[in-house]
Order: C-alpha cells, then sequence, then structure tokens
C-alpha cells in the first residue's frame, strides 16, 4: 500500500523522510500523549514518555553512524 | 490592476476558508474541557471568515496565477487579515462572559466584576487588545494583553498556542518557498549543490514535509517537558509554542512559575529545535548530521547561543543578582559560590536562548526592573539579530549579521590589493560572483537599515506615550519592548499590558507585522495600495 493511499495522513507521510521509524513515531506521538493522560503520573506512563524521547533522539544518532 | 487584486484576493480567500478550519477544530477544546458557553463564540468566529474567504474565492476563481509580487503582496495582507479574522474568537467570548446569557451558564469567575480573572477576560472586550493578541500570536511574538494567562479559559489558552505554532509553520514557509530570493540569505545558503534549497520542488510538497517535521518534533517536545515535571496540559501548549520560538505562557509568570531548573533545561532543545533552519532538520532526519557543524548557519546559532550565555553570566555575576546560599541539582545540593554560578548560568542560558531564539518564554521575572541596563541590553542584542532564516525566528537573522561582517571586512581589506586584483566573497565555502555578493550585501543591509529606522520610530512613539523616568521607565526598557516586539520575541520589560495607550498598541502591531514578514513585503504591499487607490496622482 502506498503511504499517500493512507486517509487523512497519508500524503503529510508521504511528504516525510521516507523513514518507517519516523513514520511510525509521529502515528504514535497522539496515541502516547493520550495514553499518559488518561494513566497520569505513573511509573508505567513515564516508561512511555521516556521510550519514546529517547527512542528519537537514538535513532536519529544511529542513522548517522550507519 | 484588477486582474492583480483578484488573484490577490482569491489567495487571501483560500487562507482565510482555512483558518475557519483551524477555529473549527478548535471547538474540540471546549467540548473536551466542559467550556460550552465558548462553543457558541467559537463557532460564529469560524462561520465569518469561511463566508468571506469562500466569497473571495468564488468571485476571483478565474484570476490569473500568482507572481512573485502576488507572493508578497499575498504574504502581507494574508498576515494581516488573519490576524483580524482570528482575533474574533478573543471578542465573542469576552463579550459571551459580558452579557451572560442564562442558558449558557458562563462560570460567575468570568462574569463578576473586581477580580484578575474577571478583567483578564474583559480586556479582550476591546477589539484592538483581540486583534493585537491575534497578530502576537499569529506573528510568533508571544508579548501579551492578558493579565493572567492561567486565568483565561483553556479555550483561548489553546487559541493562544495554535496560531502561535501554525504561525510558525507559516513563517518557514515563508521563508523558504515564498519569499527565497537572491539576496534572501535563505536562497544562497541552501541552493548550492551540497543541499537542496527547496526540501521539494513544489511548494506544496514543502510544506507537508515542513509539517511533518514539525510534527514529530511537537510530539517529542511535548514528551519531554512532561517527563521534566510539567503537567499535560501545559507541555502540550508550551512545546507548541516553544517550538515555534512564540512563547504563550498559560501561566501568569511563564516558566518562572514552575520555578523548575528541570523545565528551565528541557525547554532549551525545544527552542534549539525551533532555532535552526528547517530543511537542515530535514537533512538531519535523513541521518546527515553533518549539517549542525558544516551549515554555516547551524554552526553560528551554537556559536552565537554560547557567547551570548557566557557574557549575560559575566555581566550579572558582576551584579550579583543570583547571589545564592544553596541549591539542589539533581539530589547534589551546591553551597556558596558554586550555588550563585550554577543559578546564574541557568537563567542567563535561559534568557539568551529564549530572547535569541526569539521565543519570549520568561524566568526572570525582575528582567525590566531589576537587571542592570548592560544585562537588558546584551538580551536586546539577541532579540534584535535572532538565529537562523528559515526557521521560526525573528530579528534580522544571523545570517545577515554574518553577510554584513563579512562583506565589510572584505571592503576594508579590498583597499590593501592592487586594483586590478582579482577576490572573490565567499559565503558557508561558496563562491559568489560579484552580482551575487552585492545582492546579498545590499539585501542585508537594506533589511537592517529598515529594520533600526523601525526600531527608531517606534522608540520615539513609546517615550512620548508612556510615563518615563526614574520613578517609571528607562530607556533600555523601551529599547528592550521595541525589540522584542519588532523580533517577534514577546519578553517584556514590563511596558506591554492592556493598560498601555491605544497608540503604542496600534505601533506594536505594526512592529509585530512588519517584523514577521522581514519589512520588504509589507513596504510592498503599501506601495501597492497606495498606487492602487492613486495616492500619487
Amino acid at each position: 500500500m502506498r503511504l499517500d493511499a493512507i486517509p487523512v495522513i497519508g500524503p503529510l507521510l508521504a511528504a516525510g523522510a521516507d523513514d518507517r521509524v519516523f513514520d511510525a513515531l509521529l502515528v504514535l506521538g497522539p496515541v502516547v500523549i493520550v495514553a499518559i493522560r488518561l494513566l497520569g503520573r505513573t511509573p508505567v506512563s513515564l516508561a512511555l514518555a521516556v521510550a519514546y524521547t529517547v527512542g528519537f533522539a537514538a535513532y536519529i544518532l544511529s542513522e548517522a553512524i550507519r | 490592476m484588477v486582474d492583480r487584486l483578484g488573484t490577490i484576493a482569491r489567495d487571501l480567500g483560500r487562507m482565510l476558508e482555512a483558518l475557519a478550519g483551524l477555529i473549527f477544530v478548535s471547538v474540540l477544546v471546549p467540548l473536551v474541557w466542559g467550556e460550552f458557553w465558548v462553543v457558541p463564540a467559537m463557532v460564529v468566529s469560524g462561520l465569518i471568515p469561511l463566508v468571506v474567504g469562500l466569497t473571495l474565492r468564488r468571485t476571483f476563481e478565474h484570476a490569473a496565477d500568482p507572481g512573485r509580487l502576488h507572493g508578497m503582496m499575498i504574504a502581507a495582507s494574508g498576515w494581516f487579515l488573519v490576524a483580524a479574522f482570528g482575533s474574533v474568537p478573543f471578542l465573542l467570548a469576552a463579550w459571551t462572559a459580558q452579557l451572560d446569557p442564562g442558558m449558557l451558564d458562563v462560570p460567575a469567575r468570568f462574569t463578576v466584576p473586581g477580580t484578575r480573572t474577571f478583567s483578564t477576560l474583559a480586556a479582550f472586550q476591546n477589539p484592538l487588545n483581540g486583534f493585537f493578541e491575534s497578530m502576537s500570536g499569529f506573528t510568533g511574538t508571544g508579548l501579551t494583553m492578558a493579565d493572567n494567562e492561567a486565568a483565561l479559559p483553556h479555550t483561548l489558552q489553546w487559541w493562544r498556542s495554535f496560531i502561535e505554532w501554525v504561525g510558525g509553520v507559516g513563517v518557514i514557509v515563508l521563508t523558504t518557498a515564498i519569499l527565497a530570493r537572491p539576496g534572501s540569505g535563505s536562497l544562497t545558503l541552501y541552493e548550492s549543490e551540497a543541499r537542496s534549497e527547496k526540501i521539494h520542488p513544489s511548494i506544496v510538497s514543502t510544506v507537508r514535509t515542513i509539517w511533518w517535521i514539525f510534527l514529530l518534533f511537537t510530539f517529542f517536545s511535548i514528551l519531554l517537558l512532561w517527563i521534566a515535571g510539567m503537567p499535560m496540559w501545559d507541555a502540550i501548549n508550551h512545546a507548541m509554542t516553544g517550538l515555534a520560538t512564540g512563547g504563550f505562557s498559560i501561566t501568569d509568570n511563564s516558566i518562572a512559575t514552575y520555578g523548575s531548573a528541570a523545565i528551565d533545561f528541557a525547554l532549551i532543545p525545544v527552542m534549539v529545535l525551533g532555532s535552526i533552519a528547517f530543511p537542515i532538520h530535514y537533512l538531519v532526519l535523513q541521518g546527515d548530521l553533518r549539517n549542525l557543524y558544516t551549515d554555516l548557519q547551524t554552526r553560528w546559532v551554537f556559536g552565537f547561543f554560547a557567547l551570548g550565555t557566557a557574557l549575560l553570566t559575566a555581566v550579572l555575576l558582576q551584579q550579583g543578582y543570583y547571589v545564592t546560599e544553596s541549591v539542589a541539582v539533581a539530589g547534589v545540593v551546591l553551597h556558596g559560590s558554586a550555588a550563585t554560578l550554577f543559578q546564574t548560568v541557568r537563567y542567563a542560558l535561559f534568557q539568551f536562548v529564549s530572547a535569541a531564539s526569539c521565543t519570549g518564554f520568561q524566568t526572570a521575572g525582575a528582567l525590566g526592573s531589576g537587571w542592570t541596563a548592560p544585562a537588558q541590553l546584551t538580551v536586546a542584542f539577541g532579540m534584535v539579530v535572532g538565529a537562523a532564516a528559515g526557521s521560526t525566528v525573528g530579528g534580522i537573522k544571523l545570517i545577515r549579521l554574518l553577510t554584513l561582517v563579512k562583506g565589510i571586512l572584505f571592503r576594508i581589506r579590498g583597499v590593501f590589493y592592487p586594483s586590478d586584483a582579482v577576490r572573490t566573497f565567499r559565503l558557508d565555502g561558496r563562491a559568489l560572483s560579484d552580482t551575487e555578493a552585492a545582492q546579498e550585501f545590499e539585501e542585508a543591509a537594506i533589511i537592517t537599515f529598515l529594520w533600526l529606522v523601525f526600531l527608531g520610530v517606534a522608540a520615539f512613539v513609546f517615550m512620548l506615550a508612556i510615563p518615563m523616568g526614574p520613578d517609571a521607565y528607562t530607556v533600555e526598557n523601551v529599547l528592550f519592548e521595541v525589540a522584542s516586539a519588532q523580533g517577534n520575541v514577546g519578553l517584556s520589560s514590563g511596558i506591554t499590558g492592556p493598560g498601555m495607550p491605544t497608540v503604542t498598541k496600534a505601533m506594536f502591531l505594526f512592529n509585530m507585522w512588519i517584523g514577521r514578514l522581514e519589512i520588504i513585503p509589507v513596504l510592498v504591499l503599501l506601495r501597492g495600495l497606495f498606487s492602487t487607490l492613486e495616492v500619487y496622482d
């Protein structure tokens, strides 16, 4: 399936850096934020937020090294 | 002439339709927060630009395609018009609370006079205050007419953050795609073969790519601020306004409200992200981290922030403003001079990055009254210069300062060479032809000159209109405030507020507008209007 065929966010994803990890982070971002809002400040929500931010930064570094 | 106006009117119509869409999307916020009394105000606020926009677009549907001149006039008039129509939610929400129809169940805190909550919202009954707030938002300035931002309904808190966020994307598109021209800095920088100036060849795909980057960074920033300790609603709003380097806050004392070093430091990368040209972000996200130091502007963003912070730290240390006995940092307690140094660096770093990135978040509460003139002027210099072209920042931009400095050195050194010597002007490692070099230097000089002229005009107006003297405002306060408005920064020395004279509000509206558009498009628009209205005949 082509990215730009996905409803609503398809054209946006297609305009990105052709990278599935970043596209996944873009789609998961609002989901993680809503989940954290519902969970409140708990160890689980904190782990989710840390995983997202550290994952984002680490992926950029790993791409640069590769 | 009629054809030119038709082209402009059609595109303005499209912008107003988009604005209506933004307002309608924002109706979700009062629904989520249970502020149902604001819903009618938001719906009506959306219908007005929708009807006007539809009318304009359909009436001039067959007008000619826009050219470069149209681009400038559309950008200048569009920013003004969108800010004007974007002020309606403030106006209607304030009047809804004032008129208080019983069926809407407006909370008593907004309807009973005598409290700061009441007066904060009531200030927007004055259309000029709403227009000021909206212009401040869409231009990413952050100066506010709200006395206590925390007292605003969540809907208006969101609307302020949302318009800054959207305005941030708008200015990136403006500088990288619409207004990029020989001599505008961004073109020369990114048009070289090593980099692609326009992220994609067409403006539509460029806009999508910018949104792709902006959304990714927004989610990252929200979560970073939440991890640092901000409540989620605060994190969402401050991430949006921080990344857009706008600086609207939803708290009464900006970031100083939290009194948290962790939040201060978490906001630094958010503001820095907004200060780097987005074409560079795109390359970095593709794994090419080298651009962070090979790109002249980006290298200088980091250098400028570091130098400014060091200078401000030295000035504040000399003043002894942040003398601290002890402070706890990540579980370690610092005492004496170590504590003082930490606190001084913390405030200097935050305030200089906030100023030079043109964000305008404030942690130093007494910036206008407590800091010495050298400290205020150091921050003001950061506001005037700004950071990278092609980012969300204001000011004259680092690339123009560098062009001017290099150009001056080039001319001076030229005196020592024989008249027939062949010399090449280099910018960011790229050899420019005589024509290109002249265009770059001329544009940088013209914009810097106009910037300083309008800064002087506004300062003069303010010194006439507000109380000046030892017990009132000082010249450095005025220069600071005007540089903040025209640089689209939003730091305040205490002058800006709903009680300021009308003439100064009008002046700042103009300063914010020309500052965002880098002056020339506004002058082109005014020249076009005068010409159309045959003012010169």
